[in-house]
């Protein structure tokens, strides 16, 4: 354990050696991600990630988590998500059949009790026993709460969640920790999650949650970045057919088009070409391919018509 | 090294960033960690922890280029410097100064009769002269002050001494940029140039050579100085004044009445509606759910319970959700009231997140929708070309009404709000109320926004009066406040 601790200094210990260990486990980033990384873990705040789907923000959760093997708690948020399957919850079923039980064997308990009041005491002396942990069902956010060594808590897409959720998240965030009301509040262990929050920008996220993240923005890589991203990913790839995928993709995302193609589209695509074999992006391999980056008729359709003139571009 | 930080973020609050006190804690606990050393590293650290959304990292990214941009200092002077008497120079700067800001340090330690100055008096003690020479025999030493300070090269020390003269005159009150000359006098000032100059003098008076190659090079530097303190005003303005005096524009313009508003200022308004419409739209985006009270949902709560066992733990009440409006907009974009349409559409449509479904007509005599033209265009020309299109011809409400009817009566229900802008100024037409009656009576609301007064309500060929009766609200509008009021009710009632 002592060990573990000791190895996360190790690799926390600086930006750039976020961003080797990072890379060591092919994930290739650009330096504002390592800083975020880099910071969230020595300010102890959870980072929020925005940007446009396929561009890693999941990714950079579960790097992380493997490069500190520490243990990945992950949260999928959807419209409806309530603290019952977030947080806690009691286990009724379990309270059922011990109410069960302890009716049975009441006269044992209540043994030599005269009257009403003394019965009503040695009740008590039950006293909360069925709200108690024995009792409590924990969910992701208190089992990431509960983890002896830390571990690192992925909230996925907390923008498609309520108002409401929002809100609950807020005491984690900035204590890490869950007041639960018949028990007390419950603290993390001694070393606090790293937590990681994800949003697609469908809905602007409130400020108080803002307020208590680090905000960490990524865009769509550059040609070089999404290239050693490539090559960290699809090393079998030959470079210039590398060249040419990743340069054909940066143009297509200065196109007009319903949904542009991510980082893991262009992940995919690379890993398709190499399925087929392909030595080179002539038109036809294009064509017959393109419903791997793109996920819509229309855009299809579309750049269907450009590939010629987008291929012109790019070979230049 | 804190009240730097401070500064920045009073700088980036004046930019429209949005930092809390816990954000600024946070700035200073990174500062910490990462240190002012690497520049870049600095400005990528805090971009992470002040601006929270894409806009304001733009902001940020700019307001953190002007602000932490002295290093340009050090270059030029180096740059243009005839080699000084370097070594020993040097040295002799670099003993006292320890980087705190307390320029009246910067002497050396050779000069003994040099005071510690307080603030005030600094700069009044004259030295006597120094001019014994150096190893090299090149240049004699500098004895004042800023001379000293001038000839040891360090940019952080004479940044330092900069800002800290600036600090005392205030700088941070400037307020128009007819001050800024005014001010990096006063700077120059402050940093001892009064005594430079009668050092210079002196200099130049001397005979040896040494002390008059010394003269000219402190001229010269005294030059780049100046450049810089202008400089440093200068965005010193940009960074406090210009958007303090901005932000009194801006409030002014919400107050003000709409049609007053001069085009020059148009640029400016928009962008106040747009700040208007976002505030509106956090305020609304969250759809709510009204509980009717105590009625028990029971196909949920069963099927919620089952879990259970059956037996009812949880409990579900019915409830209905809150609805978006449907809007309908009439406009008279006739002469005396185009300017209020133009923003009351720009703010509508500025709304489209919460208020998806919104169609609007435009009038002066003849009604023509134009939902369209919105929807191809972007809001700024669709207005424009609107105003061009329809704002011809004496106003006529009867027809307007008229055509209405004709167009969409059918599509009104009771979830139709008609929202209808208008001096109700009818030439002394046939104002054919009884058409309004009918839209009032299919439709959920009427609102009426009258940007004229309310004691005119009804003189002249005003028909105000009429069509109130049919109105279910009447409002005087004739600003930016008004209108952010009456759409947030919209939004509030709706349901």
């Amino acid at each position: 354990m002592v060990e573990v601790a000791a190895n996360i200094e190790e690799l926390t210990r600086s930006v750039e050696a976020i961003t080797k260990s990072l890379e060591e486990h092919k994930y290739i980033c650009s330096k504002p991600i390592a800083t975020a990384v880099y910071l969230a873990y020595h300010l102890n705040k959870p980072i929020l990630i925005e940007g446009p789907p396929g561009v890693g923000k999941t990714e950079l959760a579960k790097t992380t988590s493997d490069m500190l093997s520490l243990p990945l708690i992950r949260l999928q948020c959807y419209e409806g998500l309530d603290e019952a399957k977030a947080i806690y919850e009691w286990k009724y079923g379990k309270q059922l059949l011990y109410t069960q039980v302890l009716k049975e064997t009441l006269d044992d308990v209540l043994g030599g009790a005269t009257g009403f009041a003394e019965s009503v005491e040695r009740l008590h002396e039950f006293g909360d026993i069925f709200f108690s942990e024995e009792f409590l069902e924990p969910r992701p956010l208190l089992k990431g709460l509960k983890e002896e060594n830390g571990c690192v808590m992925l909230i996925d897409e907390v923008d498609k969640s309520d108002h409401e959720f929002e809100s609950l998240l807020l005491e984690i965030l900035s204590d890490f920790q869950v007041s639960i009301p018949e028990i007390g509040t419950i603290k993390a262990s001694r070393q606090p999650p790293l937590i990681f929050l994800t949003s697609n920008n469908t809905r602007e996220i409130s400020d108080a949650l803002k307020r208590r993240c680090i905000h960490l923005y990524i865009p769509f890589p550059d040609t070089d970045l999404e290239q050693k991203i490539i090559q960290a990913r699809v090393p079998q790839i030959a470079p210039e057919l590398r060249r040419q995928l990743v340069e054909f993709i940066q143009e297509l995302r200065t196109l007009d088009l319903k949904k542009v193609p991510a980082i893991s589209e262009t992940i995919d695509w690379a890993r398709t070409l190499l399925l087929l074999h392909a030595e080179n992006l002539d038109t036809e391999l294009i064509k017959d391919s393109l419903n791997v980056i793109l996920k819509f008729q229309e855009d299809i359709e579309n750049v269907q018509s450009e590939i010629y003139s987008i291929k012109n571009k790019i070979q230049h | 090294m804190e009240t730097t930080l401070a500064n920045f973020i009073r700088a980036l609050r004046n930019a429209n960033v949005r930092i809390s006190p816990a954000e600024t804690l946070d700035a200073m606990s990174t500062l910490e960690l990462v240190g002012y050393r690497n520049r870049e590293e600095l400005k990528r650290s805090l971009s992470l922890v002040l601006p929270k959304t894409i806009d304001d990292k733009e902001t940020y990214d700019a307001c953190f280029e002007q602000f932490f941009s002295f290093k340009n200092i050090e270059a030029d002077i180096i740059e243009s410097s005839i080699e000084p008497a370097d070594s020993e120079t040097v040295d002799q700067g670099g003993d006292g100064n320890t980087g705190n800001g307390q320029n009246s340090d910067a002497r050396s330690p050779q000069s003994p009769n040099k005071k510690s100055k307080t603030k005030k008096d600094k700069q009044d003690s004259v030295s006597p002269k120094l001019t014994e020479e150096l190893g090299s025999g090149q240049t004699s030493l500098a004895t004042s002050t800023l001379g000293t300070l001038l000839m040891t090269n360090s940019s952080v020390e004479l940044t330092l001494a900069m800002t800290k003269a600036a600090e005392e005159i205030n700088i941070r009150d400037i307020e128009v940029f007819t001050q800024k000359g005014l001010y990096t006098r006063r700077i120059m000032d402050r940093m001892g140039l009064r005594e430079l100059n009668q050092e210079i003098a002196n200099l130049r008076a001397s005979s040896s050579i040494p002390d008059r190659r010394l003269a000219q090079e402190l001229t010269r530097r005294t030059d780049v100085l100046r450049e810089q303190v202008r400089d440093y005003v200068e965005k010193q303005f940009l960074l406090n004044a210009d958007i303090t005096g901005r932000r009194l524009r801006e409030d002014l313009l919400r107050r003000v009445k709409l049609s007053n508003i001069e085009h020059r200022n148009f640029r400016l308004t928009q962008e106040v509606v747009f700040r208007l419409a976002k505030k509106l739209i956090s305020l609304h985006s969250r759809r709510k759910k009204n509980f009717k009270k105590g009625q028990l949902n029971v196909p949920r709560t069963l099927r919620r319970n089952m879990a259970y066992d059956g037996a009812i733990f949880d409990l579900h009440w019915k409830s209905v959700k809150i609805d978006r409006p449907k809007v309908f907009a009439i406009c008279d974009v006739s002469g005396s009231v185009s300017n209020y349409a133009r923003f009351m559409l720009m703010l509508l449509y500025s709304l489209e997140e919460v208020m998806p479904k919104i169609r609007s007509f435009a009038f002066s005599s003849d009604l023509a929708e134009v939902t369209e033209l919105f929807k191809r265009n972007d809001i700024e020309t669709a207005i424009t070309k609107t105003l061009r299109d329809y704002s011809g011809g004496s106003t006529d409400y009867g027809q307007a009404f008229a055509d209405f009817r004709k167009n969409c009566l059918e599509d009104l229900d009771k979830r139709s709000t008609i929202i209808i802008l208008g001096d109700a100024r009818n030439n002394f037409g046939d104002p054919k109320t009884e058409i309004l009656r009918e839209i009032f009576n299919r439709s959920k609301r009427v609102i009426w926004l009258n940007p004229e007064p309310q004691h005119s309500w009804g003189t002249g060929d005003s028909e105000m009066r009429k069509y109130s009766v049919y109105s279910h609200q009447v409002n005087e509008c004739n600003s930016l406040l008004h209108l952010e009021r009456i759409v947030n009710q919209l939004l509030l009632v709706a349901s």
